[in-house]
C-alpha cells in the first residue's frame, strides 16, 4: 500500500490550482483535437511542444496526460455522430455508435462512451499505479544486455505487428534509424553533409511535426472530402436504467482486454477493442440488436479504448519504451526536461511520477464532468471550413519548429520530412515505426556500447543475461511466424486482402 | 527528394496492377541506404575504447535500407499496391489532388524564405491565407485578418507566456 | 418564368421558401429550390438532408406547383443560386436574409448579400417572423 500513500502525495501536489488548470486545458483541448477531422493527440502533442520551453515539467505532463485521454474520448463522439472514426482504435464504436444515433440513441451511446471511458481509464490509471512501480524495480536490475535485447524486440514488434504489410513496416523503421543516425552523437558528424545545423542531429519534435502534422495536412489535401455528412442532432447525453444494466458488464470486460494490449510493445487499441466487440457480440442477450445499434457494442470497445491509453504508460514509465505515437512524443517531451523515463524513473523523480500519475485520475474525471454537458458544443466544432483547420495546422506545425532556435533551417527540414510524410500515406507506409526508430535507434546504440564497453568488446556478453536470452527466443519466434506467414501466403498465392479485411 | 510521389495518381481498380510510382520510393530507399553507406566510408576510427565504431551502425543500417528498397521494388513488380492510408476527412474514391498539395508546398517555402526578414507575425499570417487559399478559401480578406490574429497572439504568446520573443523582423519596435 | 428561392433548414430559408411558394402560386409559375454547400466543411448545418430535400419536393408538391430542388456541392452557392436564376430564366429570386450590422456584413459576407448584387433579376429579401 505504498503506492497508495505516495500517489496520495501525488495527489496532493496535482490538485493545485495551477495544475488543475493546467489539466482542464488539456483535457479540453484533447478533446477538441479528438472531436476535429485531422488532428489526433500525437500531433496536438507534437504541435504543442513549445510550452515545454517555459511551463514547469509537472504542469506540461499534467496537460499532456490530459490531452491523451481526452483525445481518446473526443474520436468517439465523432465515430457516433458521423460514422467516421478518427482514429483506427475508434473504428468499432462506429460500427455500432453510428446506428445507436440513427436510432435516436444518440445521448445513450454518447453517455456509455464517456462512462465507460471514465470507468475503465480509472481502473486502467489504478492498474498502472500498481503495476509500473514493480516493473520498475525489477526492470532496474537489468544490465544493458538485456536492454539491448528489448529494444530491439520493441522495435521488431513496432515494425511487425502493425497494418497489414510487413515490408512497410520495416521501410518505416529503418527510415526512422536513418534519421536517428543524423548528428554527432558518436564524436563524428554522420550524415550532416557538412552543415553546421545538422550537427547536433535532427530533433525529434521536427520529425514528429512533419510527420503527423505536414504529412497528414499535405495528404488530406490531396484528397480533400467534398461533400458534407450528416450530423445527428444531439442532446444532453444520458442513459436509462436498463441501459446501465446493460454497460457495466462490457465496461469491465473492454477494460480487461485493453490495458494488457496497451501495455505489450506494440499491442494498440485496435485489437483490443474489435476483441471486446466480438466477446460482447457473443455474450449480448440482444444479439438481434448487433449491427442495428446494440449499446454494448460501444461500451466494451470504448473502455477497451481508453483502458489500452493507460496501459501504454506502462512500458513508457517504467522501461522508457513507447509503444504509441502519442507515447513517443510524451517521452520526447520527458526527455527534454532532462528526466528520463525508465526505471530510475521512479527513484529519481518520484515526486514527478506520482503527480503525474494522480493527475490522470484528475483528467478522467474532469472528462466525464465537462464533457457529458458539453457534447453539444463539441458536436458545433465540426462547422469549421477545412481550409481554416489545416492552414491552422500548417501555422502551428511551422510556429513550432521555428520556435526551437529560430532557424528558417528548421523549417526547411519540416517540409521535407513533411513531404516523405505525405509519401509514407501515399504508399501505405505506418509512421508509429519511424517516429520509434527516430527515438529508440539513439538508445540502442548507446546501450550496446555500453554493454560491450562493459565487458571489453567481449560479443558474448550480449546474451550473458536471461532477460536478454528470452527476448531473443521471443524475437526468433516472431521471425519465424513472419517467415511462415510469408511462405504461406505465396503458397496461397492470390489475394491477401480478405485475410486482413477479416 | 519526394518529388516521385507527385508524378502519379493512384492506381486505377483494375485487376493486378503495378503502381509503378512505388518504383520511385524504391528507387528513393536504394539512394537513401547508399548514401549512408558512402557517408560511413567517411568515417575513421574513433577511440580504440569505443566498442561500437561510429560507422558500424550506419553500415548496418544502410546494408538494410537498400534491401529493403530492392525488396519494395521486387514486390511492386509482383503485383503489391500500397493500401493509401484513410481518415476522417479524407476521400480515396477521388483522383489525387497534387495541385492543391503543390500549392501549399510553395506557401510554405515562401514562408521559411521570408520568416527572418518580415518577421513571424507578419509571414505567420501570410502562410495561414496562403494555405487557405490553397485549400480552396477565396474569402482573403477575412484570411489574412484571421492570419494577421493568429501570428499577433501566438508572438505575444511567446514574448509574454513562455519568455521566448521571437525575432520580430521588420516589425522591430512596432511589436 | 421561375421563381428561384435560395433556401437552408433554417428559419431564414423556411421564410425564404415560405415566400417563394406564395409568390409562384400567384402565376402558378415553377419553382426552383436551390440548397447548396461549399463543403468545406466538416458539416455544414445550411445543408438539408436527404430527408429534408424529399420533404421540400414534398411541399412544392403540395402547394400545387412544379418544381426542383437543386442539392449540391459547389464552389459558391451565392453563385450557385445566381446561376440556378440566369439559367432558368426566372422572373424572380427570393432569399432570406438575418440581421447583421453593416461591419458584420463586411467580415462575414453572406449568401444574400452576393445574391442581392450579382443577380440581373430582381430580388425579394424576407425576414422570418419574430
Amino acid at each position: 500500500m505504498d503506492s497508495l500513500g505516495l500517489l496520495a502525495d501525488g495527489l496532493a501536489s496535482a490538485a493545485t490550482p495551477q495544475n488543475l488548470l493546467y489539466a482542464v486545458l488539456g483535457v479540453l483541448l484533447g478533446t477538441l483535437v479528438g472531436v476535429l477531422p485531422g488532428i489526433g493527440p500525437a500531433m496536438t502533442l507534437a504541435l504543442l511542444f513549445p510550452i515545454t520551453y517555459a511551463v514547469p515539467v509537472d504542469s506540461a505532463l499534467i496537460m499532456f496526460a490530459g490531452i491523451y485521454y481526452g483525445g481518446m474520448y473526443g474520436g468517439s463522439t465523432t465515430s457516433i455522430l458521423l460514422n467516421t472514426p478518427g482514429e483506427s482504435s475508434s473504428v468499432v464504436t462506429a460500427i455500432e455508435g453510428n446506428k445507436m444515433a440513427k436510432a435516436g440513441r444518440a445521448s445513450q451511446a454518447l453517455a456509455t462512451a464517456a462512462i465507460g471511458s471514465f470507468v475503465a481509464g480509472t481502473i486502467g490509471t489504478l492498474l498502472l499505479v500498481l503495476l509500473a512501480p514493480t516493473v520498475s524495480e525489477w526492470v532496474v536490475e537489468l544490465g544493458a544486455p538485456s536492454y539491448v535485447a528489448i529494444l530491439l524486440l520493441a522495435l521488431l514488434a513496432v515494425s511487425a505487428a502493425l497494418g497489414a504489410s510487413k515490408l512497410r513496416g520495416f521501410i518505416s523503421l529503418f527510415l526512422g534509424l536513418t534519421i536517428g543516425l543524423v548528428g554527432t552523437s558518436t564524436g563524428q558528424a554522420r550524415l550532416t553533409f557538412d552543415q553546421p545545423l545538422l550537427a547536433d542531429g535532427i530533433d525529434v519534435v521536427i520529425v514528429a511535426v512533419a510527420i503527423f502534422a505536414i504529412g497528414e495536412a499535405l495528404w488530406v489535401a490531396a484528397h480533400l472530402r467534398r461533400a458534407p455528412l450528416e450530423i445527428t442532432p444531439v442532446g444532453q447525453p444520458w442513459m436509462s436504467r436498463s441501459d446501465w444494466g446493460r454497460s457495466w458488464k462490457p465496461w469491465l470486460r473492454g477494460t480487461a482486454y485493453g490495458f494488457p494490449f496497451g501495455a505489450m510493445p506494440a499491442g494498440g487499441a485496435e485489437v483490443p477493442t474489435f476483441l471486446s466487440y466480438l466477446t460482447e457480440k457473443r455474450l449480448s442477450k440482444h444479439p438481434e440488436e448487433f449491427g442495428k445499434g446494440a449499446i454494448e457494442g460501444v461500451a466494451g470497445p470504448e473502455a477497451a479504448n481508453n483502458a489500452s491509453a493507460a496501459g501504454t504508460l506502462v512500458p513508457l514509465l517504467a522501461i522508457g519504451i513507447p509503444t504509441t505515437a502519442t507515447a513517443a512524443i510524451i517521452l520526447d517531451a520527458m526527455r527534454s526536461y532532462g528526466i528520463q523515463p525508465g526505471p530510475q524513473l521512479f527513484d529519481n523523480n518520484g515526486a514527478l511520477v506520482w503527480t503525474l500519475l494522480a493527475s490522470l485520475f484528475i483528467a478522467n474525471t474532469l472528462l466525464l464532468v465537462l464533457n457529458l454537458p458539453l457534447a453539444p458544443v463539441w458536436a458545433k466544432l465540426l462547422r469549421i471550413p477545412r481550409p481554416y483547420l489545416y492552414a491552422g495546422i500548417l501555422f502551428f506545425a511551422a510556429l513550432g519548429s521555428y520556435s526551437i532556435s529560430f532557424e528558417p533551417f528548421d523549417l526547411l527540414l519540416l517540409i521535407v520530412l513533411g513531404l516523405l510524410g505525405l509519401a509514407m500515406r501515399r504508399f501505405g507506409l505506418p509512421v508509429l515505426p519511424l517516429i520509434v526508430g527516430v527515438i529508440l535507434g539513439p538508445d540502442l546504440e548507446g546501450k550496446l556500447t555500453e554493454a560491450l564497453a562493459l565487458s571489453g568488446g567481449d560479443v558474448s556478453t550480449l546474451w550473458s543475461e536471461p532477460v536478454a536470452v528470452v527476448c531473443y527466443v521471443v524475437l526468433a519466434g516472431i521471425l519465424a511466424v513472419l517467415a511462415v506467414n510469408a511462405v504461406r501466403r505465396r503458397r496461397s498465392a492470390t489475394s491477401t486482402d480478405q485475410e486482413v479485411a477479416a | 527528394m519526394t518529388t516521385d510521389t507527385t508524378s502519379t495518381a493512384g492506381p486505377p481498380a483494375t485487376a493486378r496492377v503495378v503502381d509503378r510510382a512505388q518504383y520511385g520510393l524504391a528507387a528513393f530507399l536504394v539512394v537513401v541506404g547508399g548514401c549512408v553507406l558512402l557517408d560511413a566510408r567517411g568515417l575513421h576510427r574513433g577511440f580504440a575504447d569505443q566498442p561500437v565504431q561510429p560507422y558500424a551502425v550506419p553500415y548496418v543500417v544502410g546494408t538494410v535500407v537498400v534491401i529493403l528498397g530492392l525488396a519494395l521494388a521486387f514486390a511492386t513488380w509482383r503485383g503489391d499496391v500500397p493500401q493509401a492510408e484513410e481518415g476522417e476527412d479524407v476521400d480515396l474514391t477521388q483522383s489525387s489532388d497534387w495541385l492543391t498539395v503543390a500549392k501549399l508546398v510553395g506557401v510554405f517555402v515562401l514562408n521559411l524564405l521570408v520568416v527572418n526578414r518580415l518577421g513571424w507575425a507578419i509571414s505567420g499570417a501570410l502562410l495561414f491565407a496562403g494555405a487557405a487559399w490553397a485549400l480552396g478559401s477565396r474569402t482573403w480578406i477575412k484570411d489574412l485578418a484571421i492570419g494577421a490574429a493568429l501570428s499577433l497572439i501566438t508572438w505575444y504568446g511567446f514574448y509574454v507566456g513562455l519568455g521566448l520573443p521571437i525575432p520580430p523582423g521588420v516589425l522591430d519596435g512596432v511589436l | 418564368m421561375t421563381v428561384v428561392v435560395a433556401y437552408s433548414p433554417d428559419p431564414y430559408g423556411e421564410a425564404a421558401l415560405e415566400a417563394a411558394l406564395e409568390e409562384a402560386a400567384v402565376r402558378r409559375e415553377r419553382v426552383v429550390v436551390v440548397n447548396a454547400t461549399k463543403g468545406d466543411a466538416y458539416v455544414d448545418p445550411r445543408f438539408a438532408t436527404a430527408d429534408q430535400v424529399e420533404d421540400l419536393t414534398a411541399r412544392i408538391a403540395a402547394a400545387g406547383l412544379d418544381g426542383v430542388v437543386l442539392h449540391e456541392v459547389v464552389d459558391d452557392v451565392g453563385a450557385a443560386v445566381v446561376a440556378a436564376a440566369e439559367s432558368g430564366g426566372a422572373r424572380l429570386v427570393v432569399v432570406g436574409v438575418r440581421h447583421r450590422s453593416p461591419v458584420g456584413k463586411a467580415i462575414m459576407g453572406s449568401v444574400s448579400q452576393r445574391v442581392i448584387l450579382d443577380a440581373t433579376v430582381p430580388v425579394l429579401a424576407v425576414k422570418p417572423q419574430r
